[in-house]
């Protein structure tokens, strides 16, 4: 029972992350290459509140997703200012450099030692959560609340409006500063909700180190995303997450050697995603198509 | 010592700079960003390990196979990925999401077979040979030797033969299309032959001096990948000028702080040229039509 939850717990996180991505892929259409540099931000700074301050668990979340938000800043002057694989690579790039400075500045992230000793969360800064039955009934309550926010912003007047002028059909002078502010926003609440998924891993696993924020780390979470679909809607995602989540553990009881599964599965996702795009670009459930 | 890490530097860009020959073969004639060249990179160290060391091949015989095999591979992405999705019409970033899947399958598939551990050929310890103060190995030397002569040629045969004239001006236009002309799956074709040679080439080089482990690999490809958009987009010599620079550079950080900070100063400098002069240091600016 411990073992499902567990599970779950990780699976909501998961749904917060792919959701996250696609609000700008879907509905900016920008590809990036770095959710998982804000994620590892979010849990570097949430762990670092959580070891340092003795606050609510709201306060925190709030804090850790205002300055993982602030650090989206640098992707969206990068989507106003650059175009097409330009972009892409810019995002790569924040990825390798988020992650070798998690890496290399031992004095405040602990290198590639980590962090041990993350303490739990607190729901009004005294009843802290300690059993994972509690936590996953706390998660699953947080992720509702995150689907159900997405799923809001998605179908907005104002997203629409927003997707609407960024159409190709209108003129590109009168929709420029609409689309910068798009970009800005979205990819603020994006960066930001990745760092509340890493808030919850860090005090959840209450360990953390750089190797669950690198570049491998975006391209499953895209990996998730684009199996799911880039949807306007939630069920995309959410079915994304759920399969490669649910395929990882089902993996495990089929019997490899652990070091051979690992490959095995990744490579089974890599062949998914290759015949998903020459078949179904826009993935299982996506309505949007990619451009 | 600092000089002896700027030899270093040269040399290691010179390495980059056949892998992003490789890379930009691909990317300036067909817009693709062709990522799965990483895969392809750690395909063809593995199959230079095999051939040299498990099969315990010439090390020369061992090379010429692993050029054919990775070259047949770097065909094979196109012919059975890239063609089709083109035949689609599917655009630069789902194509990109396959380029992506390919790579993961394709390195993962590698590393259920060869393991994750550090490969290395070096069989005794190497003879090397010092000018002054500065060092050098005998496998460096063949790095440079081989290395310059490779790309001097390539970059002479694309200046004098019919052929070459007709890459380099498919690179600094429009790309390959349905206007450029009616042996475009053949030009298609040679260009991902070539790719995939260039690409076997620094592998085995580097695999010759250095070990080698799948995910350093990819590092270094992506490195490579850096080095041609710093360079310049459009052109061959700006790889040259991209892979040497990188390559020094990282030698100097090396010096000053550690290699481990090499990556944030790569692509530090990556965000720097990309914002203040998107073609690159000296590409041509992209005409979008």
């Amino acid at each position: 029972m411990d073992y499902l939850m567990h599970i779950g717990i990780m699976l909501c996180i998961y749904i917060i992350l792919v959701l996250s991505t696609n609000l700008t892929v879907g509905m900016a259409n920008l590809l990036t290459l770095c959710q998982a540099a804000f994620y590892g931000i979010g849990a570097y700074i949430g762990t670092y509140f959580l070891m340092q301050f003795n606050l609510p668990f709201i306060v925190i979340a709030l804090l850790v997703m205002l300055v993982t938000g602030l650090t989206s800043l640098v992707i969206s002057i990068a989507s106003v200012k650059l175009k097409g694989d330009h972009f892409i690579l810019a995002t790569l790039g924040f990825q390798m450099i988020v992650y070798t400075i998690l890496y290399n500045w031992v004095s405040v992230t602990g290198g590639s030692y980590g962090i041990p000793g993350i303490p739990s969360i607190k729901l009004m800064g005294i009843w802290g959560i300690h059993s994972i039955q509690a936590y996953f009934v706390f998660v699953l309550a947080v992720t509702l609340l995150v689907i159900v926010f997405f799923s809001r912003v998605q179908r907005s007047s104002y997203s629409r409006f927003l997707k609407a002028i960024c159409g190709d059909d209108i003129s590109p002078q009168a929709s420029e500063r609409n689309e910068t502010r798009m970009k800005i926003s979205f990819f603020f609440i994006s960066a930001a909700f990745s760092g509340l998924a890493g808030l919850i891993y860090a005090s959840y696993i209450s360990y953390i180190d750089p190797t669950g924020f690198t570049f491998a780390e975006s391209v499953f979470i895209i990996t998730a995303l684009f199996i799911g679909g880039v949807s306007k809607r939630v069920w995309g995602p959410i079915v994304g997450a759920a399969v490669v989540v649910i395929f990882t553990e089902l993996f495990r009881f089929v019997g490899f050697p652990d070091a051979m599964a690992a490959n095995l599965r990744q490579v089974i996702y890599g062949l998914v995603l290759i015949v998903l795009m020459l078949v179904r670009p826009q993935g299982l459930l996506g309505d949007a198509k990619l451009k | 010592m600092l000089g002896q890490f700027l030899i270093n530097g040269i040399i290691t860009g010179i390495l980059y700079s056949l892998l992003a020959i490789g890379f930009a073969l691909v990317y300036n004639t067909t817009k693709l960003f062709h990522i799965v060249a990483a895969a392809i990179y750690v395909f063809s160290a593995f199959m230079f390990y095999l051939f040299a060391v498990t099969l315990g091949l010439p090390i020369l015989v061992a090379a010429f196979v692993t050029i054919l095999l990775t070259m047949g591979l770097s065909l094979l992405t196109d012919v059975s990925v890239y063609r089709p999705l083109k035949k689609r019409k599917a655009s630069g970033n789902v194509t990109m999401i396959a380029s992506i899947g390919m790579m993961i399958a394709i390195v993962n598939l590698l590393v259920m077979f060869f393991g994750t551990g550090e490969k290395s050929i070096k069989t005794a310890v190497c003879s090397s040979f010092s000018i002054g103060s500065l060092n050098v190995s005998i496998p460096q030397l063949w790095q440079l030797v081989v290395g310059v002569f490779v790309i001097v040629v390539f970059l002479l045969l694309i200046n004098i033969t019919n052929w070459g004239i007709r890459l380099r001006v498919l690179s600094e236009g429009g790309g390959l299309n349905e206007n450029s002309g009616d042996n475009m799956s053949n030009t298609r074709t040679m260009v991902f032959l070539l790719s995939g040679a260039f690409i076997a080439i620094s592998a085995c080089l580097s695999l010759y001096d250095i070990s080698f482990s799948p995910y350093m690999g990819i590092e270094v490809f992506i490195t490579a990948i850096v080095a041609m958009f710093i360079g310049g987009v459009g052109r061959y010599g700006t790889c040259v000028l991209g892979g040497i620079i990188l390559g020094v550079l990282q030698a100097v950080t090396s010096y000053y702080l550690s290699s481990s900070w090499n990556n944030a100063v790569t692509f530090i400098l990556l965000l720097i040229i990309l914002f203040l002069r998107p073609q690159g240091i000296a590409g041509y600016k992209k005409q979008t039509v």
